[in-house]
Parts: C-alpha cells; structure tokens; sequence
C-alpha cells in the first residue's frame, strides 16, 4: 500500500525551516504584524476562486463579512470558473509590465496551476506564510503535505486552507457492494452500461480521477514522483490508456459525453442516471444529503490501496495591489473561528488544516464535537492517502486524454 | 461619425487584438515573431476539423431553417384573426435570453427531463433514466433546435415589419386570382420583397448562430465542441502561448462566417436565376398544400416546446425531492424564489443596473446624433452602416482581442469597459427602433415650435420627444432587453469582478444544480418580460393623457 511516507527530501526543508525561519519571526512579527493591519485597513481584496458551489461561495462570503466587521477590509469574491485563466491573465499582466496594479490580489490554488505560477515567478515571494500569527496553529513540522503542493515545496508563498480526499458516493438502496478498486470498477462498468463516468478532463476532478487509476495500475509508482519525460515515461501511461480503451464506450453516454464537474454528478446520482459519483471534498455527500439533493441511504466510499489526498492552498500573487489586505484575510481564514466553520459539514465541511494539538483545549472541543455528516467517512477509514504526482503529468494526462477520447468522435 | 467612432474605436482595436496576436505578433507581452507558426497549432489541435465543421453545419441549418418556419408561420396566420395578436404571442419569446431557450430544452429532453418522465415507467419500464445520448447530441442537432426556437420570432417580428410596408393583401390575391395556392404566392410573390428588408438581418443571424458561446455550452457536444467553444477553452488555459492559439482561432472563426455569408450570397444568385424560378413556379403551383401545412404542425410544436420548456424550468425552481421518474416534484417550496433573491440581490440588481446605463445611454446617443447630422446636413446614410458591424463579427474572436488590450492597459475599473463594449451590441437594436420614427416626424410640429421661438434644445425636449415617446421607450426597453442578455462581453470584459443573472445562470447550469438553476432562469424570464409590461403600462397611460 503506498500511504504518505514522509520523504527525506521534505524533512529535510521542514528541519531548514523551522531552524531559521521560525524565531527570526516570532520576534520582529509582532510589530510587523500590527502595521500590516494598520495598513490593511480599507483595503479592497479581489479573491480569485473557483465560484461553482454555492456552499463555498456562501462560505466565503460569510467569512468577507467578518473581517470587513473586524479589520475593515472589502474581499470582493471573483468567482471564476478554472484556475488557469487566472495563472494566464497575472502572466498577461507580467508581460505587460503591469507589476504593481494586478486584477488578482489572492488566488485559491494548488498543483499545476501553483507549480505554473511558481515556475514563472508570479507569487509573492519573502516567505509571508509564517508572518501570519495563525500560522502557529499548523504543524509544519510534522506534516510535509502542508510544505509540499503535489511535490513542489512551496517555499513560504502559499497558506494551506484545506484538506482533500478523492472520495466516491453510491445509493446503498440499489447497491451493495460498490467497486473499491481501478480493476474491480473496470469489471463494474463493463457489466452495467452507460452508469458510470467523470468530468471531463481537463476538469480538476477528472483529470484527478484518471491520475487515481494510473497510480493503481502503474508498476512502479515512485516513477510519478519524478518530473515527467516523454522519451522514458510515455510508456508507463499505457496501463491508464488500456484502461480507458476498455471502459470508455461503456460510459455514460457512451462516452461521448461528459459532465462538465463533479457537482453536475450529484443530481445524476439522484436521479440514478449513474451509479457512482465522486468528489474531492470529504463532506460532499453528506451536504448534498442535508440540502436534499442526495437522498439518506448515500454513502460514500474510497478505493482499496487509498486514494488522492492533496492539500489546497491560498496564495498572493507578486503584484497584487492590496498585499497586506490579503494577509490579513488569509490570517483570518486559518483561525480556529474560521476553520472551525469549514469544517461544519452544514457550511462547507473542508476539513480543518490546524493541528489539534497546537489548538487551546476549547478550540479543541469545538472541533472534536462537530457532527460528521451521515455519508462522510470516519479518519481511519480516509487513514489511506495517495500522493499526488509530479505536476508535468498533469498536462501530458489531459492533453492525451483530449485527444484520444475528447476530440474524436 | 460621432456614433461611428464609438463603435470604430473599439472594434478596430478588438480586430487587431486578435488579428496581430494570431500571427504570433504582440510585443506588449513580448511576443513579436510574425510567422504563420500558429496556423499549424491550430490545425494540430486535437478534433478541430469537426469543431470547424460542427459551427458551419449548425450556423447554416439554425438559420436557413428558422427563415422557412417564419414564413410558414406567416403564411398561415396571414388573413385570419390571430396575424394581429401574433405580435403579442411572439414578444415574450423574443425578449428570454438565449440562455434560457437552451435550459428549457435540457430540463424537456434530457434523459432525468421531463419528457421521459411522462412516458416512464408504464410505456417505456425504465424505473431509471435511459442511457441515451440526447441534449447535448453529437451532430449539434439539438444546438440548431435551440437556435431555431429562438431565431425564428425574430424572423417573424421582422417579416411582419416588412409586410406592413408592401401591399400584402393585394399580392396575395393576385397571386390567388392566378390560380396559386397560397404557399406558391407566397414564394413568388411575397417572399422575395421581404426577403429583400430581411436580407442584412439573415447575415446578422448567420454570424451570430455559427460562433454562438451561450447556447453551445450547454447545447453543442462537447467532445470535441464548436469551434466558438474551443476558443474559449484555450483562452482559459494557462500558458501564455494559448493566448496566440486563441487569437487565431479567433480569425478562423471570422473566416468560417464570411465563408458562410459568400455561401449564402451564392444561393441567392442561384435562386435568382430564371431557370430555377421557371423550376420553382412548376414545382411550388402542383397543390401540394398539405405538405406546407405539416411543417405549420411542426413550427406549432416548436413554439410550445420553447413554452413548455420554460415552464419547466420554474417548476425547477420551486420542486422539491423530484427524482426520477416522478412527473411533478414531491413538494413545492415557493420560498426558494426569496431565498434566491435575498442571496442574489446584487447580482440581480447589477443586472438591471448595467442594462438601464448602457440602454439610456444607447438613446442618448442616437438623439445626438440624429440632431447633430441635422445641424450639419451629414449625409448619413454613408456612416450609419458602421452601426450594425459588431453584429457581423463574431463576439468571441472580437472579445478575445479586446481583452488583450484591457489588460495591456491595465484598467482598474470594469464597469465602464463593461458598458462600452455592451453598447456595442445594444445600440443597433435601439438605433433600428428609434432612428426612423425620429426622422419621421412630421416638419409642420417643427415648424409650430420655430414660430413659438423654441431653440433646438427646447423642440427636440418639448416637442420631438414627446411626440416619439412610445417609440423611444420601446426602444430603451430592447436596449435593456439585449443587454441582460448578453453573455460573452460579460464574462470577458467583467472577468470575475462585474457578473450578471445570465452569467450566472450559465455556471449553474454547468454545475448541475438544478433548482438554482431553474431559479435563475426564472428571473431572466421575469425580468425581461417585467420590462415589457411595464413599457406596454406607461404607453398606454402616456398616450391616454396626450390624446
């Protein structure tokens, strides 16, 4: 089983950092900290994320409203529908010259898109993460995922928000026993035409799904951890293609057709158009079921040998024009108060990025009495965690995928 | 000219957004290898051949299709009582949103809609929804449905113009005195003189069905789309190369319209000839009426269809726990629509707020320049077509270049670029409206206004004005009709920071949420046809205090 084991190479970045980062800003962060607010204070910030659920979006929203209360400070949410768009414009802006008046002052972001931002240099950058005063309520030291975005460290320019898990959800009223494995659901969709299938690739779920089969299926998978070269890695993808060779006409709509995200899954699942759907956000089940949308007897599930974990992260970019706003809104959305309320499968249900043992025994309690939602899987049950590849896989994943099964029917 | 450099200013820089870039030259972001290199990595993405011909296909059939059903829609109301109401039936059709055209259609046909619900179980046995591949369909079929139920009234509203103009009635028993039944005379005799008015509209209409970006997001296939679909795609991904890839799809795509427009010009000329109407005359005079009649049944069913299929989405709204097969939902919860609302209010507003500004300031424009040509004795005549150009080019490549420059000129507000670019595309429809009922008026009025010593301010506010009055709200009420329903300058221009009710409604249609989306549908059902209404009101109040 390949669970999380915590690389050398990470432990090694969190030992660096811890030795020298850590007290130089404990002292000199407090009187920085204040005039960071101070300066805050009136600020408008444009942040930039994914706007297609409207729990999120709620979230956010109540989230604007306290700090505008607290810290007088206007967060307008732009609510976009992929995150590239935003790593193209701040590039555009770059180009142009433009390196003070930025559109974006925060981004909701990981993987790819990070390792593209980083790549091209368009976060801010001097290590602001441990600036922030909540950011003593993460464990750094002991989880490497929080450092780490799908293997890029993330060098002091991104604030772990969240956690996810690729999870998958069934209706336990038709279904006894759902398929917990890229084999044993290869063998469930030949048999049950036309009732399984994903977002369309390059959606961030989908595309996360078909890496989920690849990493069951390939045989070394430590190769994935690597950057991807074509000349010696285009081989390896074939088990993922065999796969898909076999399963795609028996898809939904034979697969000619593909939901565009994983939300539009859920009413397929009610309607049992499908038979299984599936979801990075743990909870999705659970507050699909306290909506309505979903009915009782939904539970989820997930694969055997595990499935894709990753972290999802927020992010200044270099020329965001409200810098220290941006601040002390991400502070804000790492607090106990505010994670507390993420966590809250009726609100969001986005697990907590504190460590428990960091928080007061108050906090602590507030946490460990919310209510876990009827479909979510308990901790031991999630306990087993893949990695997410290198991010170059990314891009030779969707763009094959495009080709071979989105473009030529 | 005045009106000419609003729209050319724009226009010219959106046009070379795209047209320098699709060469792979655009030194602001230092890029300036001219070359054809992007050329080939448009035709070497993956399926664009049929992502090409996908657009060409559903273009052409939209428009040539919901031309016929105008006409036998005419043809067949022509002399009975309904011709005088059909006014009234077809306005609310026109003034919906395309959008909404296409979530009506989703929410009848899909495989969980309503159609197969009213048949499932006890004809079909499915207890579950079939695995069949309808809406979105592979070959657009559905795409062009969609276009056609929303072409088609607009067709029919400006046939009927034109018919007010020609002496029908005459023509027609001509045509019947001649021993033609009524669908010959009507193709001979009738048919060509509004073809003629209609002429520019139906290149307008091409252009518009064949880059389409609303409706072919929940209509088109998606694997792969259309080629206006593909566009938008690319342009979100995120290397700075796919800004180059974009723009020059964005020249195909204006290709691939005045390719269609010179195909369509073709077929006229071929109409024309002699030896095809001497062909038509024989073939259309054999009275073959019931053949003409079944293709009224079907432009009948199409018309309730787009009814019901919006009627349907506000069962959407207020259904609750309406899974498969059940035909009505379970409960109905009427407070959703406040819920919606309270949540919403902004956006809401902000849509009524954006449409209100860019159509008041449409009308003032036009009584600008209408004035200011008189004053200058302009022949306007050889600048007014500049007017209708943004309607022939296709928004989305035109988009896709004026973004460019946006963020070159790094804007920090949105709004007003918003406005700008949306009076681009109100203006025509008020200009339509309004320009002739303008210029209409009688001298005498002006004359009594000189001889009371009125200058020109205090004639055109004291006496043009209020003679006009029900024409100008009218067209003030199109203005905002158009501009709520405008897609793809919002999302681009707004990016994010400015949205509206259709842009929203478009991304939840996208996420599945059924009840929200339906809600959202319903208010750009209501908003549009409040509009009217309120517009009928205050005619009708106005003209019983003037007369």
């Amino acid at each position: 089983m390949s669970v999380i084991k915590i690389n050398k190479l990470f432990c090694l970045f969190v030992t660096v950092s811890t030795i020298f980062t850590f007290p130089s800003i404990s002292i000199a962060g407090k009187y920085n900290w204040n005039n960071i607010v101070k300066e805050a204070s009136g600020q408008t910030v444009y942040f930039h994320a994914w706007g297609g659920a409207e729990n999120i979006n709620t979230y956010i929203n109540w989230a604007a409203e306290t700090v505008k209360k607290t810290y007088n400070i206007n967060v307008k949410h732009v609510k976009i529908s992929d995150t590239s768009n935003v790593v193209s414009r701040i590039l555009a802006e770059k180009n142009a010259k433009n390196n003070k008046n930025g559109a974006v002052d925060l981004v909701w972001i990981n993987g790819e898109n990070f390792s593209s931002m980083k790549r091209n240099n368009l976060l801010l950058k001097e290590n602001w993460v441990i600036e922030l005063p909540n950011s003593k309520f993460l464990d750094f030291k002991n989880n490497p995922s929080l450092l780490n975005d799908f293997g890029i460290p993330t060098d002091g320019m991104e604030m772990p928000w969240g956690v996810s898990q690729l999870n998958f959800y069934y209706d336990s009223k038709y279904i006894n026993m759902p398929p917990k494995s890229a084999l044993s659901l290869k063998k469930y969709i030949l048999n049950n035409r036309g009732r399984f299938t994903f977002p369309q690739p390059p959606d961030f779920v989908g595309t996360s799904f078909l890496k989920q089969i690849l990493i069951e299926l390939i045989a070394d998978k430590s190769i994935l951890k690597r950057e991807y070269i074509k000349s010696e890695h285009e081989k390896m993808l074939n088990p993922l293609w065999n796969w898909l060779d076999a399963v795609t006409p028996h898809l939904w709509r034979n697969g000619k057709n593909y939901p565009s995200n994983y939300l539009s899954l859920t009413e397929l699942v009610a309607d049992r158009e499908i038979d299984i759907g599936m979801a990075f956000n743990i909870a999705h089940a659970s507050n699909a079921i306290s909506e309505g949308k979903l009915t009782n007897t939904v539970k989820s599930y997930i694969h055997n040998g595990g499935t894709l974990a990753n972290v999802h992260f927020l992010s200044i970019p270099y020329n965001s024009s409200s810098i220290a706003s941006a601040k002390v809104f991400i502070n804000f959305l790492i607090s106990p108060e505010a994670q507390l309320k993420k966590q809250n499968k009726d609100f969001w249900g986005d697990p907590s990025v504190l460590s428990s043992k960091k928080l007061m025994p108050e906090w602590k309690n507030k946490f460990l009495n919310l209510p876990r939602g009827v479909a979510t899987l308990s901790n031991e049950e999630l306990d087993l965690k893949l990695e997410e590849p290198h991010p170059s896989w990314v891009k030779v994943i969707e763009d094959k995928w495009i080709k071979k099964y989105g473009s030529n029917n | 000219m005045l009106l000419g450099l609003i729209v050319i200013i724009p226009m010219f820089f959106g046009f070379l957004g795209f047209f320098l870039p699709s060469f792979g030259y655009f030194p602001v972001i230092g890029q300036n290898n001219f070359g054809l290199s992007y050329f080939y990595s448009s035709f070497e993405l993956p399926g664009i051949s049929k992502s090409i011909i996908l657009s060409i296909f559903t273009g052409f059939f939209s428009t040539i299709l919901a031309l016929f059903f105008s006409q036998v829609i005419i043809l067949n109301i022509f002399q009975t009582k309904i011709y005088k109401y059909i006014r009234i039936i077809i306005s609310p059709l026109l003034a919906l949103p395309h959008i909404t055209m296409a979530v009506g259609l989703i929410f009848l046909f899909s495989p969980s809609g309503l159609f197969f619900r009213l048949i499932s179980p006890w004809l079909t046995g499915f207890d579950r929804p079939p695995n069949f591949f309808i809406v979105p369909d592979d070959y657009g079929i559905f795409l062009i449905l969609g276009l056609l139920l929303k072409e088609t009234p607009f067709f029919l509203l400006l046939s009927l113009s034109a018919l007010e103009q020609l002496p029908a009635n005459q023509l027609f028993n001509v045509g019947k005195s001649l021993q033609h039944h009524s669908f010959s005379t009507w193709c001979l005799l009738i048919f060509p003189l509004i073809y003629k008015k209609l002429r520019l509209v139906v290149f307008i209409v091409i252009a518009f069905a064949a880059s389409v970006v609303d409706m072919s997001l929940l209509l088109a296939p998606s694997t792969p789309s259309t080629l206006a679909i593909r566009i938008f795609q690319i342009y979100q991904t995120s290397d700075l190369d796919s800004i180059f890839v974009a723009s020059n799809l964005a020249l195909i795509q204006l290709f691939i319209i005045l390719v269609l427009i010179l195909f369509w010009i073709i077929l006229e000329k071929i109409i024309k000839k002699n030896f095809f109407y001497i062909f038509l005359i024989r073939v259309l005079s054999r009275k073959k009426t019931r053949f003409i009649d079944s293709f009224f049944i079907v432009a009948m069913v199409l018309f309730l269809l787009s009814t019901i299929g919006i009627l349907c989405s506000i069962f959407w709204s207020i259904g609750e726990n309406w899974y498969f097969p059940k035909f009505l939902p379970d409960t109905f919860d009427f407070s959703n629509i406040t819920n919606f609302l309270y949540k919403n209010q902004s956006l809401v507003l902000m849509s009524i707020y954006i449409s209100f500004l860019v159509s008041s300031l449409s009308i003032i424009l036009i009584i600008i320049w209408v004035e200011l040509a008189e004053i200058l004795n302009i022949k306007y005549f050889y600048f007014e077509w500049i007017i209708f150009i943004p309607l022939f080019i296709p928004q989305i490549s035109f988009l896709v270049g004026l973004q460019s420059f946006i963020v070159m000129l790094n804007f920090q507000d949105f709004l007003i670029p918003l406005i700008l670019v949306e009076l681009l595309y109100v203006l025509p429809y008020c200009f339509i409206i309004l320009t002739p009922a303008l210029r209409e008026i009688k001298k005498e009025f002006i004359k009594v206004g000189l001889s009371l010593g009125k200058n020109r301010i205090e004639r055109l506010w004291q006496i043009k004005i209020p003679l006009i009055f029900s024409t100008l709200l009218t067209s003030f009420g199109i203005g905002m009709i158009v501009s709520l329903s405008l897609y793809t300058p919002v999302y681009f221009i707004g990016a994010g920071r400015i949205t509206t009710l259709t842009v929203e409604a478009l991304n939840l249609a996208l996420s599945g949420s059924r009840q929200d989306l339906g809600l959202a549908t319903f208010f750009q059902v209501i908003i549009p046809i409040s509009i009217l209404l309120i517009i009928a009101y205050l005619n009708k109040k106005i003209t019983k205090w003037r007369y």
